[in-house]
C-alpha cells in the first residue's frame, strides 16, 4: 500500500483519540465516586489528573494539524483527521466537567434523593458507547446515542427538582441560622450544577456520535 | 437546557458564490446535471460512447461525459489511465498519430467535431490548448501572441489584441515595456502564462490544459491556478493535473480515470474529495492505489 507513513500516521491518529478518550471516561468514573462519597482524596486525583487530558488534547490537536498541512487528507481520511480534531475538544470538556462533579463532592456528597450515580453513569456510558462507535464505525450507535440523549435530559430535569424539592422540604423542618442556611444552600448548589454538568456530558456524547457519523456516511445530521 | 453542541463550528460552506454572477449570464443551450452548488450550466462539451484506440491498445473505454461551460473541469487518475488521451480528444490533437482510432462522439456546440465536414485547425481556434512544458516560438512576445491571430488572417488590430490576450494571461504588467523582446527570455511561469495568451488571442471557447504546472516552481504554479480561476469567468477550462490538491483547489468538477481507460467517476469536486461514491476512487484519491 503506498503512503505507508501517512496510513500508519492515521491509525495512530485514531488510537490516540482512543486512549484519550479512555483516559477520560475513568477519570470521569473516578469523579462520580468522589461526588458521591465527598471523597476529596479521590477528587484531587481527578483534579490533578486533568493536565495529563488536556496534554494529550494538545498533542492530538497538533498531530490533526500536522496531517492537514503535510498530507492534505480526502475522502474518508480527510472526515477521519476532521471528526478527531473536532471530538478530542468534547473529550477535554468532558475531562473539565469530570474536575467539576470532584470537587462537588469536597463536603458531605451529594443528597441521594438525585440518584446521581444511575444518572452520572448514564451519560459516561453515552460518552463510552459514542467512543466505540468511532471505534467500530456504526452507525446505528450513533443515532442511537442521539436519541438516548433526550431521555438523560429529561432525567436531569427530574433530578434538578428533586435537588429543589429536598431545599424547600428542609428548610421547613431546619433552623434558620445561617450556617444552616449557607450549608442548605451549598448542597442545593452543588447538586444542580452536578446534575448541569452530566446533561453536559451527555451533549458531549452526542457531539462525538454526529462527528463519527459525519467521519463513518458524511451525513451531518446529527450534528445540529 | 443548555446545549454544548451550540459551542461547535460553523459547517464548512461549499458554496462558491463568487460565481453565481457569471453563470446568470451563461445562455442555456442544454440543461445537464453539472451542476456546482449554484445551479446548472450549459454543456460545453460531451463525449458519447467515446472509445480510442492506439493500435490494438484501447485507451479509452466508453467514456460519456457532460462538460460544463465556463467551469473549470480536472481530469485525474494514474499515469496511463487515459485522461490526456480524452483531453486530446476534444480539439483533435490525436488525429496527429497514426495509429490512434476514435469511436464514438465528441460534441462542441452540438456538433461532433469528428464529423468529417469539421476542420481540425478551425476547430483549435475554437479549443486552444497549453502543454505541460512551456513552449513558446522562438519568437517576440508580441509575435508569440500574434502568431495565431495572423494564421487565421485577423484584419482587426493585432496590437490591442495581444494586449488584451497578455492581461487575460495576467502577464501584460510584466512584459508591457519588452513586447520585442524574445518569449525564450521570460522564466518558467512567463513562459507558461505567454503559451496562455497564445491560446487566448484567437478566442477560444474551451481551453484544454495538460499538466500546465508539473514544470513550474510554486510560486509560478499558484499563479497559473489563479489565472486559471479568472480564465473560467470567459472559458470553459478542462485540466489534466497529477496533482490531486491542485485539482481540489481549482476545479468545479472532477473526473476520476482509472486504469483501463475508464472514467470511473465525475462528479462535482467538493463530493469526488470528501466523499466519492467508488472505493477504488476513494483508494486512488487517498493514495492507497495507484
Amino acid at each position: 500500500m503506498p503512503r505507508k507513513t501517512y496510513q500508519r500516521r492515521l491509525e495512530a491518529l485514531r488510537e490516540a483519540v482512543l486512549e484519550m478518550s479512555a483516559l477520560v471516561c475513568d477519570r470521569y468514573e473516578l469523579a462520580i465516586e468522589a461526588a458521591i462519597d465527598g471523597d476529596e482524596t479521590l477528587g484531587r486525583r481527578v483534579v490533578d489528573g486533568d493536565d495529563d487530558v488536556n496534554e494529550r488534547y494538545l498533542r492530538i490537536e497538533d498531530e490533526c494539524v500536522a496531517l492537514h498541512a503535510l498530507q492534505q487528507p480526502v475522502a474518508s481520511d480527510l472526515r477521519l483527521v476532521t471528526a478527531s480534531f473536532k471530538i478530542i475538544t468534547d473529550l477535554e470538556r468532558v475531562g473539565d466537567l469530570a474536575t467539576n462533579l470532584a470537587a462537588y463532592g469536597s463536603d458531605d456528597g451529594l443528597h441521594p434523593a438525585m440518584e446521581f450515580r444511575g444518572l452520572a453513569e448514564s451519560a459516561g456510558d453515552m460518552l463510552a458507547d459514542a467512543m466505540a462507535a468511532y471505534e467500530t464505525g456504526d452507525v446505528d450507535a450513533c443515532y442511537h446515542i442521539a436519541a438516548r440523549d433526550e431521555d438523560l435530559d429529561e432525567r436531569c430535569r427530574r433530578a434538578s427538582q428533586a435537588v429543589l424539592r429536598h431545599l424547600v422540604e428542609t428548610d421547613r423542618a431546619r433552623d434558620h441560622s445561617s450556617e444552616a442556611l449557607a450549608e442548605g444552600l451549598d448542597a442545593v448548589s452543588n447538586g444542580l450544577l452536578a446534575v448541569r454538568d452530566v446533561e453536559r456530558v451527555g451533549d458531549h456524547a452526542v457531539n462525538v456520535a454526529a462527528r463519527t457519523l459525519y467521519m463513518i456516511e458524511n451525513d451531518d445530521e446529527l450534528l445540529y | 437546557m443548555s446545549n454544548a453542541r451550540e459551542d461547535t463550528d460553523e459547517r464548512t460552506d461549499r458554496e462558491r458564490t463568487d460565481r453565481d454572477t457569471r453563470n446568470s449570464l451563461i445562455k442555456t443551450e442544454v440543461q445537464t446535471d453539472a451542476t456546482v452548488n449554484e445551479g446548472p450550466a450549459p454543456t460545453a462539451v460531451a463525449a458519447h460512447n467515446l472509445n480510442v484506440y492506439y493500435g490494438d491498445e484501447q485507451a479509452i473505454n466508453d467514456v460519456s461525459m457532460e462538460i460544463p461551460e465556463k467551469r473549470v473541469t480536472a481530469l485525474i487518475g494514474p499515469s496511463g489511465c487515459g485522461k490526456s488521451t480524452f483531453l486530446r480528444c476534444i480539439n483533435r490533437m490525436n488525429d496527429m498519430i497514426d495509429v490512434c482510432r476514435v469511436e464514438g462522439d465528441v460534441t462542441f456546440g452540438g456538433k461532433n467535431v469528428y464529423d468529417d465536414d469539421v476542420d481540425p485547425v478551425a476547430l483549435r481556434r475554437k479549443i486552444g490548448m497549453v502543454f505541460q512544458k512551456p513552449n513558446p516560438f522562438p519568437k517576440s512576445i508580441r509575435d508569440n501572441v500574434a502568431y495565431g491571430l495572423e494564421i487565421q488572417g485577423y484584419s482587426g488590430d493585432i496590437d490591442a489584441r495581444v494586449e488584451e490576450a497578455l492581461k487575460g494571461a495576467a502577464l501584460w504588467e510584466e512584459v508591457n515595456d519588452q513586447l520585442d523582446s524574445s518569449g525564450l527570455d521570460l522564466s518558467g511561469g512567463q513562459q507558461q502564462r505567454l503559451c496562455i495568451a497564445r491560446a487566448i488571442a484567437p478566442d477560444p471557447e474551451v481551453i484544454l490544459m495538460d499538466e500546465p504546472t508539473s514544470a513550474l516552481d510554486p510560486v509560478a504554479a499558484s499563479k497559473i491556478e489563479d489565472l486559471i480561476d479568472d480564465l473560467a469567468e470567459e472559458y470553459t477550462v478542462i485540466i489534466v493535473t497529477h496533482n490531486m490538491q491542485q485539482a481540489a483547489r481549482i476545479s468545479d468538477r472532477t473526473a476520476v480515470f482509472l486504469t483501463g481507460g475508464q472514467l470511473v467517476e465525475y462528479d462535482n469536486t467538493t463530493k469526488i474529495f470528501e466523499d466519492p461514491e467508488h472505493d477504488r476512487v476513494e483508494d486512488y484519491i487517498t493514495g492507497k492505489f495507484g
